[in-house]
């Protein structure tokens, strides 16, 4: 596994404050820095590592998950591979996950810059705006999917709008919808709050001398702040992106896959899979959904990169 | 995300995290009352009914009869007012045995990640020429995009085999599973602070152990805050991991025992809102009481 | 441990396998903990909700009457995880589907057939287990409550309308047209719930046409070779059904596909429609409400013949202990408890069930009366959905068929996805 992030397109971490260190002691290292890291690589080994590898391992059996198995080769991936299910999970998945990332990244970035600017009150909206991060994903399903088929529709019948009159869950064109705009609820919080975090390290000095020259307020967001923030929007993509893609409570919540099969993700499909003893050959899935998981990951790095730099 | 660092400018002058308080903050609050952008914040303040709302929908049902919850109009205010539903989850989910169990969970979570974390991010940071921790930082970093099923059954296996399936045993694999992203959080803080500081301290006889607990460890202080609350966050409200982890059913968290209620084989939607309520209202308060240092840490040039 | 089912082998054992992984991590374990006590806990599943607690009580119950177990209610274990680590409850009381089965297939539940309470079963009724996989020579599995399913029908609505239960397919569509005509919902549809849609409408279609267990049985010996040419198949074998269950979806409530189960309920007890495709687990939900009515219930007439009605029944609680139990003598004592007749009977009678020993008492509830003789006589299948892997999410295929999707497509793909799984196995 490692071996798959060891490439040095990942740069996560800035090197600027490194070489300082290094000159200073690289003749030894404390072995206290040892004790220090090796907990978390110890753990991470035995808690992560191990079961990855024990989990790739099954994916070559028929185990159903306890008992006895044998191996059976790679004929789980040839299953996978003419799953129309899985192939549609995928599908639901990797496009659902698009739309999200974006809507999430607009509307968080709006508010970041609303709950930034010359507002009152901005303690307190900032406070209500955070809440829905703090909210388990299926308590929040539940509660939205109580409301999208009792509440909506009858406040629709009331108000005599014809399109809010049915449930949209009910709607196997639209159902997805309803797990965008539930799902943007509980993470736009966190992205706005790192890109307040961004929009907060340009010094307010820089906007100022921009308004002595005249610069519009559209003239700042373009070539000040927006630049400014890409670093944070490649962060909350990346980030957004991996949650999105292992979409499962609130899909669960709302529509349980439905309507027919029109919101099954491939993590639904994973532990359904799971919990109907077809361990093996969700495993491996799971092994595909990690490689596709890792390659959008490296895609998105390297794809945002030249992004970057231009600012 | 080396490229999300180099966008941003340097560091404001005024304010390294080690000049405590947010300090772009304040400033950007003196110049924002000169004049008050009324538009943007009715705008803002319109959009807080989208969080508002379902809140109030999750309390006012939560406080109906059962025969006033079926109607179906959520709007309604609970009449008569009932806590008939609150006895019920509370009573069936042994309630307070599984509130300490939860809580329990929690702050180990929070402890550990919190010290973990920071360990490892520091010891990577002050060596990242050597390739062992350099290669060390990425190798955690794969775990953020491994998909939890993957490992899920043999976790089972494993917790199983060794003792560890219990309260404690989920709260290490959330510190496990949070360590990447905790540790990068640690590391882009750490790499703002001085190292003139740390070597002057040295420089007094303090070895790397003082250093860290001395001045690295308090310093990290608002970071710390910020990983500590999405740590509470995610361990509080999981569902999937005790429930898979904990074999004794005494020992069993919140959100595992309300399960009971989320089950569309029933209409007592009051008591499912009721237990709603109760499961994410410690959250919200906890949320409430520090998201002071939380704000704090992530515009003190944390997330770079 | 499991008994080795097969001979060694290439056959890996699961402990071999993680021997080493385990060793690794357990110099880095910590004890667990176990509850302080004189006596050993019994751990009892049993997570049916409107039924928990019941069941709470009886465990309280028992553990007073006599000191040597403590009765532990659990409602929260995961079921398949506490089986892949060897530590399930050591009394279940639940549902027996494909996904217990599973568990018995593999031999990871202890034989109860020395026990008196296993003899005293009825023979038909512990024959219900048999239709899903089995391990040869246990009677592993006691049925402890039967619940026979049909639809649910308001009587006042019904006699103000001049109608009687239809007992043929043709009589059906009548009493709907002649309901539908007069203005009055004939079926209520909670299609928002794949569930409701899988166990009513499709398991008494198919059930009321097609021989469920030979059904299976052939696709099982099929296997991997289902598809058109074979003799038998969702898409050649369901069809018919299939199609009459879209003919009934004409007679339902306009909104059926955004209404859930919750909801359905609130309409039956407000009396918004005559029929209801449900079991008896739903009157306790109706009589929430409190409402005063007159249901009933009949068998979904699906041919010519009256004497083809049928009634779907599941195994809603079965018991059974784990062979890796280590309280199975307080197990046995708990389970033979729950089965004396002045326990089981007062259950069935409250939840609505049918007794499982020979000399059960008849139900007496107006409201399943009418299922009774169906019961005495055997006249009874078990759901046809409940046959299908959770793999293939059959339930949401169906609601897709309901939803306007073709049934013949998506028969096929039910196929497809069986012989997959069969290819794989």
């Amino acid at each position: 596994m490692s071996s798959m992030t060891k490439p040095s397109t990942i740069t996560v971490v800035p090197p600027e404050a490194a070489p300082k260190a290094a000159t200073a002691r690289k003749s030894r290292v404390d072995p206290l820095y040892y004790f220090f890291l090796f907990p978390s690589l110890a753990i991470f080994t035995l808690a992560v590592t191990l079961p990855a590898v024990l989990g790739f391992v099954y994916s070559f059996t028929n185990s159903v998950g306890f008992g006895d198995f044998e191996f059976i080769g790679i004929r789980n991936f040839i299953a996978v591979f003419r799953d129309e299910g899985i192939l549609g999970a995928y599908g639901f998945t990797l496009a659902f996950s698009l739309v999200t990332v974006v809507v999430v990244n607009i509307l968080a970035f709006l508010l970041a810059l609303g709950l930034t600017s010359r507002v009152r009150f901005r303690t307190a909206l900032r406070t209500v705006f955070v809440i829905p991060m703090v909210i388990s994903g299926i308590v929040i399903a539940f509660v939205f999917q109580y409301l999208f088929s009792n509440s909506l529709p009858l406040l629709g019948k009331g108000m005599g709008i014809e399109p809010l009159a049915s449930s949209i869950l009910a709607n196997p064109d639209l159902a997805w919808l309803a797990i965008v705009f539930v799902t943007a609820w509980q993470s736009i919080p966190s992205a706005m709050l790192i890109y307040i975090a961004g929009l907060l390290t340009v010094p307010a000095e820089v906007y100022e001398a921009s308004s002595i020259d005249g610069a519009t307020p559209w003239h700042n967001l373009r070539h000040i702040t927006l630049p400014l923030v890409a670093g944070y929007a490649v962060i909350n993509t990346v980030l957004g992106f991996k949650n999105y893609l292992n979409a499962y409570d609130i899909i669960v919540g709302l529509t349980d896959g439905g309507p027919g099969v029109a919101t099954r993700s491939v993590a639904m499909a994973i532990f359904r899979g799971f919990e109907g003893g077809d361990y093996a050959y969700q495993m491996a899935n799971a092994v595909v959904f990690f490689l596709i998981s890792i390659a959008i990951a490296l895609i998105q790095l390297r794809f945002t990169r030249g992004k970057g730099g231009i600012a | 995300m080396s490229n999300a660092t180099r966008t941003v400018p340097a560091e404001p002058t005024t304010s390294g995290p080690i000049t405590a308080g947010p300090a772009a903050g304040k400033r950007r609050i003196r110049t924002g009352q000169e004049r008050t952008n009324w538009p943007a914040t009715a705008i803002l303040a319109a959009c807080t009914l989208a969080v508002l709302v379902p809140l109030y929908v999750t309390i006012s049902m939560a406080f109906k009869t059962t025969g006033q919850a079926v109607d179906g109009n959520a709007f309604s205010l609970p009449s008569p007012l009932s806590f008939d539903s609150f006895v019920q989850a509370w009573t069936l989910t042994n309630f307070p045995r599984g509130f300490a169990i939860s809580v329990f969970v929690s702050v180990t979570a929070v402890i550990g990640e919190i010290v973990v974390s920071a360990l490892a991010a520091y010891a990577i940071v002050r060596n990242w020429d050597r390739r062992l921790f350099r290669w060390s930082f990425f190798y955690l970093l794969a775990a953020m995009f491994i998909p939890f099923p993957v490992v899920a059954l043999p976790q089972i296996q494993l917790t199983g085999l060794v003792g560890l399936d219990n309260p404690l045993g989920v709260a290490i694999l959330h510190i496990v599973f949070a360590l990447a992203f905790n540790t990068m959080l640690f590391t882009a803080f750490l790499r703002s602070i001085p190292l003139e500081l740390e070597e002057s301290m040295r420089m007094d006889g303090a070895g790397t152990w003082q250093v860290f607990w001395r001045l690295i460890f308090p310093l990290l202080g608002p970071m710390s805050a910020t990983v500590g609350i999405f740590a509470f966050i995610a361990s509080w409200n999981d569902f999937m991991m005790p429930s898979l982890i904990i074999s004794d059913p005494e020992m069993q968290t919140i959100p595992v025992l309300q399960k009971i209620f989320q089950t569309q084989f029933s209409n007592s939607y009051n008591v499912a809102f009721a237990s709603y309520l109760m499961a994410m209202a410690p959250a919200i308060v906890v949320y409430l009481f520090t998201q002071r240092w939380v704000m704090s840490g992530l515009t003190q040039g944390a997330v770079k | 441990m499991l008994p080795p089912l097969t001979p060694a082998g290439t056959r890996v054992s699961r402990r071999t396998f993680l021997a080493a992984a385990g060793g690794a991590l357990a110099a880095f374990g910590l004890a667990g903990c176990s509850p302080a006590g004189t006596r050993p806990t019994i751990t009892f599943h049993q997570s049916k909700p409107e039924a928990v607690p019941y069941f709470r009580d009886l465990a309280a119950k028992f553990t007073e009457s006599q000191d040597r177990f403590r009765v532990l209610h659990d409602m929260a274990t995961n079921l398949s995880a506490s089986f892949v680590r060897s530590s399930p409850p050591d009394l279940g009381c639940l549902n027996y589907n494909l996904e217990m089965a599973r568990f018995m297939e593999r031999g990871a539940l202890s034989d109860l057939s020395d026990l008196p309470e296993a003899a005293s079963i009825r023979d038909d009724v512990l024959d219900l287990t048999n239709w899903y996989p089995t391990y040869a020579g246990r009677t592993s599995v006691i049925p402890y409550s039967v619940m026979a399913a049909s639809v649910i029908y308001n009587r006042r609505i019904f006699a103000e309308h001049g109608l009687t239960v239809p007992t043929t397919w043709d009589e059906l569509i009548e009493v709907c047209e002649r309901l539908k005509a007069a203005g009055v919902t004939p079926i209520y549809g909670t299609f928002r719930d794949p569930w409701t849609v899988a166990q009513g409408l499709f398991d008494y279609t198919v059930g009321g046409m097609v021989d469920v267990r030979g059904f299976y049985k052939k696709m099982h010996e099929i296997g991997e070779d289902v598809g058109p040419e074979s003799e038998v198949s969702f898409q050649k074998t369901m069809l018919e059904p299939v199609q009459r269950m879209v003919q009934l979806t004409k007679y339902v409530n306009p909104d059926a596909s955004s209404r859930g189960y919750g909801d359905g309920n609130t309409a039956m007890a407000q009396g918004q429609a005559a029929m209801y495709f449900q079991g008896p687990w739903a009157f306790g939900e109706i009589e929430k409400a409190g409402t005063d009515l007159d249901l009933g219930t009949f068998p979904l007439p699906m041919t010519a013949d009256p004497a083809d009605l049928k009634v779907r029944v599941n195994i809603d609680l079965s018991l059974w202990v784990p062979e890796v139990s280590n309280g199975q003598e307080g197990a046995r004592a708990f389970l033979q408890y729950l089965l004396q007749p002045e326990v089981q009977n007062p259950y069935n009678a409250k939840f609505l069930g049918f007794g499982t020993v020979k000399d059960a008492p008849p139900v007496t509830d107006p409201r399943i009366v009418e299922m009774q003789k169906y019961y005495d006589e055997g006249r009874f299948y078990m759901g046809a959905s409940q046959f299908i892997p959770n793999t293939i999410p059959a339930a949401n295929y169906i609601q897709s068929i309901i939803g306007g999707a073709d049934p013949e497509g998506t028969l096929r793909r039910m196929d497809a996805d069986w012989a997959r799984l069969a290819f794989r196995a």
